[in-house]
């Protein structure tokens, strides 16, 4: 299957200025988690944030949520600076965080519930967004009884009915098995192409990030800060929305080796 | 791994085989059941095999059958009820005073780190202070009446509960809360949706693990002035050497906490049918 890639008018939604961001360590030192980032990411476009383990992946996604601040630069969000959480940028976790007190429907419907959504419109959205991740059947149960898989399906369709500017997932497929997790990036990409998203999206599995990506930011670590950026130049400005056909590709296997190249240059850095 | 079972001599053998001792392996239902079964048995056994040998006075050891009688008189002749009732009116008033303070405070103390460092240093104080320290002090302030012991058994579990609840709070997992504030939540939205909801099963663990303290100060204010009460009833005993009486009454109080136990598990697995079940 090949879509239209709807992100031909580059109009930049999210904006990063020289963030850097320290924490404080014990002993009064300061940890650089992240240095001197500076990228956008345009409207429509899904935007893979990949690099090792620490790299300040989580961190960057964090500070575009608001649920931490930077240390210094800034963060815009259309235009305007990010100051703290909003509902305009929804956030899907690597743990799974479907609340286990509410049923699926009642969790799809939480955030809207939040933000008082008139009623008729809340069941009409719950309806549709349980039936894009194929929970139908499932709507009556409690977290307890679904797998992994089908509780971050959860989380992705209570992100989603809460229509927010732009979604943040942080490894959202960490923890499914392999089998599990192609089935949810294709149905992801699915989605992400007929409702028109705009993502930011961290992993650090390769094959995740070229199958879903338009761009890739590559990090290196300690500190974090950008190595390179990456067009998806190889796929022609579509996507390709089935995994075989786009390992089949031309360019994808250069591109591909291309960033294996880059993490092992990263790993032997650390030593 | 287990073979499947063969018709052929050797191999089920090694299939059946069941041993007593093994690590991490579920056994049967009702081989627990028989085992609890023989511990009883094997204590009152023992009990009663120490009284017809008469390893001491009789007097001071009555078996299990002159306790179990025991009991019959109390209930008939003593107005045992009563004392009961006394008992379990001075732990659920107290109880729930005590709750009633804990919960919030405790809730707020884990989820804000401002009320934390504002009540914790003087909560972690008080913790550290025996209750039946400060006897001689309620029974200056309030007489030998209820409300002595009402604040004797309140002061012995309030400290323990904030600290449990507290503890719990701040175990949540953060990307609850940091889920609702990425949907849009304001602060009393996420603390009334997610905190609150997600402390209520924790809330009942830590009730179930401190009511097992509030007996253990009942006992203590029923001792020290009393004239009802099942350890009032256990000093009257005491005075006319009746030890039977008394250990009925520590049976009784024993069953009385087995019973809460029962009825707060219950309780859990009916108002929180939605949670992971462990074991
Ligand atoms: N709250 C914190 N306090 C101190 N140091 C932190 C904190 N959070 C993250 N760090 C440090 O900042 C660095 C970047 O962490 P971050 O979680 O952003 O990395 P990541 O790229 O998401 O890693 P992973 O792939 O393992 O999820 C790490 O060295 C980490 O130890
Ligand atoms: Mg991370």
């Amino acid at each position: 299957m090949i879509a239209d890639n709807p992100q031909q008018k580059s109009h930049s939604k999210l904006l990063l200025e020289q963030v850097s961001k320290e924490y404080p360590i014990s002993g009064g030192d300061r940890l650089l988690a992240v240095s001197d980032v500076s990228f956008d990411v345009i409207e429509n476009e899904v935007c893979v944030l990949l690099g090792p383990s620490g790299c300040g992946k989580s961190t960057i996604l964090h500070m575009m949520a608001g649920l931490n601040d930077p240390t210094a630069g800034r963060l815009t969000l259309d235009g305007r600076e990010i100051h703290g959480p909003s509902r305009d940028r929804g956030m899907v976790f690597q743990g799974y965080t479907s609340f286990p007190w509410l049923t699926v429907e009642q969790n799809v419907e939480y955030g809207m519930r939040l933000n008082k959504v008139p009623p008729a419109e809340r069941r009409q959205r719950v309806d549709f967004f349980i039936d894009r991740v194929n929970l139908t059947r499932f709507r009556k149960a409690y977290p307890k009884q679904l797998s992994g898989g089908m509780k971050q399906r959860v989380a992705i369709a209570r992100m989603l009915a809460n229509a927010p500017e732009i979604s943040l997932m942080d490894e959202p497929f960490g923890a499914l098995d392999a089998e599990t997790r192609w089935h949810m990036q294709e149905l992801l990409l699915d989605i992400i192409d007929d409702s028109q998203m705009t993502v930011v999206m961290v992993t650090h599995d390769i094959p995740e990030a070229l199958f879903l990506a338009d761009r890739i930011v590559f990090l290196s670590s300690h500190p974090g800060r950008i190595k390179e950026i990456l067009t998806m130049d190889f796929k022609q400005g579509r996507r390709i929305t089935n995994k075989e056909e786009l390992i089949e590709t031309p360019g994808y296997i250069e591109i591909e080796r291309e960033i294996l190249h880059m993490m092992r240059e990263e790993a032997s850095d650390e030593e | 791994m287990t073979a499947p079972v063969t018709t052929q001599a050797g191999q089920s053998v090694a299939v059946s085989k069941r041993r007593w001792f093994e690590f991490n392996k579920p056994i049967t239902p009702a081989s627990a059941i028989w085992l609890a079964l023989s511990a009883w048995v094997a204590f009152f056994g023992l009990w009663e095999f120490a009284v017809l040998m008469e390893v001491t006075n009789a007097v001071l050891l009555p078996g299990p059958v002159t306790v179990l009688t025991s009991f019959v008189e109390l209930f008939t002749e003593k107005n045992y009820l009563a004392d009961i009732g006394m008992s379990l009116y001075r732990v659920l008033a107290s109880f729930t005073l005590a709750c009633l303070l804990a919960v919030p405070l405790g809730i707020l103390m884990g989820t804000f780190r401002s009320v934390e460092a504002f009540f914790n240093p003087l909560v972690s104080a008080f913790r550290y202070l025996p209750a039946p320290s400060f006897i001689p002090l309620l029974l200056m302030w309030l007489g030998a009446g209820e409300s002595q012991k009402l604040a004797l058994l309140f002061l012995g579990v309030v400290w323990f509960l904030i600290t449990l609840i507290m503890d719990y709070a701040k175990s949540l997992p953060a990307d609850y809360i940091n889920t609702a504030l990425t949907l849009g939540g304001n602060r009393r939205q996420v603390l009334w949706t997610v905190v609150v909801p997600a402390m209520l099963p924790n809330v009942l663990i830590a009730m179930r693990q401190m009511l097992a303290v509030s007996w253990t100060y009942l006992v203590i204010a029923e001792i020290v002035a009393a004239d009802s009460g099942i350890g009032a009833m256990m000093m009257r005993a005491k005075r006319f050497v009746h030890i039977d009486e008394i250990m009925a009454g520590i049976v009784t109080i024993g069953l009385l906490g087995l019973l809460f136990d029962i009825l707060l598990r219950a309780a859990q697995r009916l108002l929180f049918p939605y949670l992971e079940t462990k074991e």
